[in-house]
């Protein structure tokens, strides 16, 4: 790494001579061993999941939720940091509460974003702080529809179709690009996303996981964010391990047919 | 001499995403004397084990009541707990004479959480050098959080906090479907003493003098037993020192001892030495790190 031993990447804040802000891509770097979240936007809403990567069978399963509700209608996941991630979250209540109690209508999701970008931002500008270490991926539906939106720790935020991010992400952005954002429908896309998850732990197989999935949709959740149903989620799992077993078999065929 | 440049405030992350301070805040927690959790369906056991600065010194308080069906037990500073603790305390009384309910123990939990990730972004401040295990019963059930100074909040069905915990972990882990399955508070207490047994260092025994045992759940407000009291508790227990120091006396006194007993304490010794050797490793990855960005320095 060129950067270390300059003495730039010592401080937030501060510029490289060729222009970067070290810190900041350091953040990433905390974010890039975090269990993998992905995004999918959907025709008729939105599908969040994420890999929770489970450290000890000592833990209660089912507990320690990592999707989280921003407004009734916005939901958020992240990798990286989990207390800055509850940070991030709890600013993004503040904000949604604050726009409700002044304009007497829930926020918009670009207008939330907008905002939450300007928060992350502000953490990239002083020495007396560090950039947030998670990147967020929030979903919601509006007047507008479903949006997706993908922020991180130099405040950046972008609009999406399919986002991932964490550990597996290289994987599960690969498999997202494969999906029909056009046609595919919330209960179609919380199935392709626990395979999603189900792919992208591949790397990281000697530890077990827990799956969470939530959605947003006008038919399914008139328009809240909410968990997906137990069976609903149990149903997908298997599928997801399903999937696997099929293409694992068609691997050995292969090399078989190789030998 | 080399020096870890990133490691000097909890405002700097290291070139692979690393909060050193935030890091030496969490080996604080294990400077501290072991506490051990465990939950059954409609209990929550929590036990520590507490240490005296000098022979007449009195012992440090480890485990704090919270409010009627709320307490923490802690490791590392216990000033820092107190801070941690009063700020719970005023939440508990805010929660009653607002909403007229007691707070719920995921509220609390995260009330501080979000406190201590406060330290961990901003200048000035150093991150809470203590680690707490929470336990509660509410509205919905019994529960019980390991809170850490980075700010994370944990659910956990049994958990050991502070030094040599991690042998009170393996213990709760090995006992898992029992702790679970039993709806005896009794039974409940000797799992929770017997895992901190486990954590005691060579020559240390569980007296009434060093021992605390808490208990919380269904029509049982929170009741912390100390001194006296803990008696009644230890003498359920089959032995009151740690099973690898007894390997030693069986070899010496007792060599006619029940064979089972002695292979038992066997495993168990050696389950503690991979433990040992495993802890080793992890304090190498610890140190091994800087070392990297330090080697990258020098270049």
């Amino acid at each position: 790494m060129t950067s270390i031993g300059t003495g730039y990447d010592l401080s937030n804040s501060v510029f490289s001579p060729d222009g970067r802000n070290f810190q900041v891509e350091y953040a990433m770097k905390a974010v890039e061993n975090g269990g993998t979240s992905i995004g999918i936007k959907c025709k008729d809403g939105i599908v969040l999941a994420v890999e929770k990567i489970i450290n000890s069978k000592l833990l209660v399963p089912g507990k320690n939720k990592r999707i989280q509700t921003i407004d009734k209608h916005i939901g958020v996941v992240y990798s990286g940091l989990l207390p800055d991630g509850r940070h991030f979250v709890n600013r993004g209540r503040d904000e949604a509460q604050t726009f409700k109690s002044f304009y007497k209508t829930p926020i918009s999701v670009p207008h939330l974003m907008d905002r939450l970008g300007i928060y992350v931002q502000n953490y990239t500008c002083y020495n007396s702080v560090r950039p947030f270490g998670v990147v967020s991926i929030v979903g919601g539906i509006d007047d507008d529809g479903p949006h997706l939106y993908m922020i991180e720790p130099s405040g950046a935020c972008w609009g999406y179709t399919g986002a991932a991010t964490g550990k597996g992400r290289q994987t599960a952005k690969s498999e997202l690009e494969k999906l029909d954002y056009e046609t595919i429908t919330v209960k179609e896309a919380v199935k392709t996303a626990a395979k999603i998850i189900h792919q992208a732990h591949e790397d990281n197989k000697d530890k077990d996981y827990e799956l969470e999935i939530s959605w947003i949709s006008l038919e399914e959740t008139k328009g809240r964010h909410e968990f997906i149903p137990e069976d609903l989620l149990a149903e997908a799992r298997k599928f997801a391990e399903e999937e696997d077993e099929e293409d694992e078999e068609e691997e050995e065929d292969d090399e078989e047919m190789e030998s | 001499m080399f020096r870890n440049n990133y490691d000097n405030d909890s405002v700097t992350y290291s070139p692979t995403g690393r909060l050193f301070q935030v890091e030496y805040a969490l080996e604080a927690i294990k400077q501290g004397s072991a506490a051990v959790g465990l939950v059954s369906k409609s209990h929550v056991v929590l036990a520590a084990l507490k240490r005296n600065a000098e022979e007449l010194g009195s012992y440090q308080k480890k485990i704090i009541k919270i409010d009627d069906h709320m307490g923490v037990a802690l490791a590392g500073l216990a000033p820092d707990a107190r801070v941690l603790s009063n700020f719970l305390r005023k939440q508990a009384m805010s929660s009653k004479m607002i909403y007229n309910r007691p707070l719920s123990t995921s509220k609390a939990v995260l009330s501080i959480a979000d406190k201590a990730q406060e330290n961990t972004q901003s200048y000035g401040s150093r991150p809470y050098g203590v680690g707490l295990l929470i336990a509660g019963y509410d509205e919905t059930g019994a529960h019980l959080y390991e809170f850490q100074p980075s700010g994370s909040v944990l659910e956990y069905y049994g958990a050991a906090i502070g030094a040599r915990s991690q042998a009170g972990r393996t213990y709760l882990e090995r006992n898992l479907d029992t702790i679970l399955e039993t709806d005896s508070v009794e039974e409940l207490i000797v799992h929770g003493l017997n895992a901190l047994r486990d954590t005691l260092s060579q020559d240390v025994e569980l007296t009434f003098k060093n021992t605390s045992v808490s208990v919380v759940g269904k029509d049982s407000d929170f009741k912390i037993y100390d001194d006296e009291e803990v008696q009644q508790w230890l003498d359920k227990l089959d032995s009151v020192s740690n099973a690898r120091n007894r390997a030693g006396d069986d070899d010496a006194d007792d060599n006619n001892e029940n064979q089972e007993t002695t292979e038992e304490t066997t495993t168990t010794t050696e389950a503690a030495t991979t433990e040992e050797a495993s802890n080793d490793d992890n304090a190498n990855e610890a140190t091994d790190a800087p070392a990297e960005d330090r080697m990258e320095t020098d270049e």
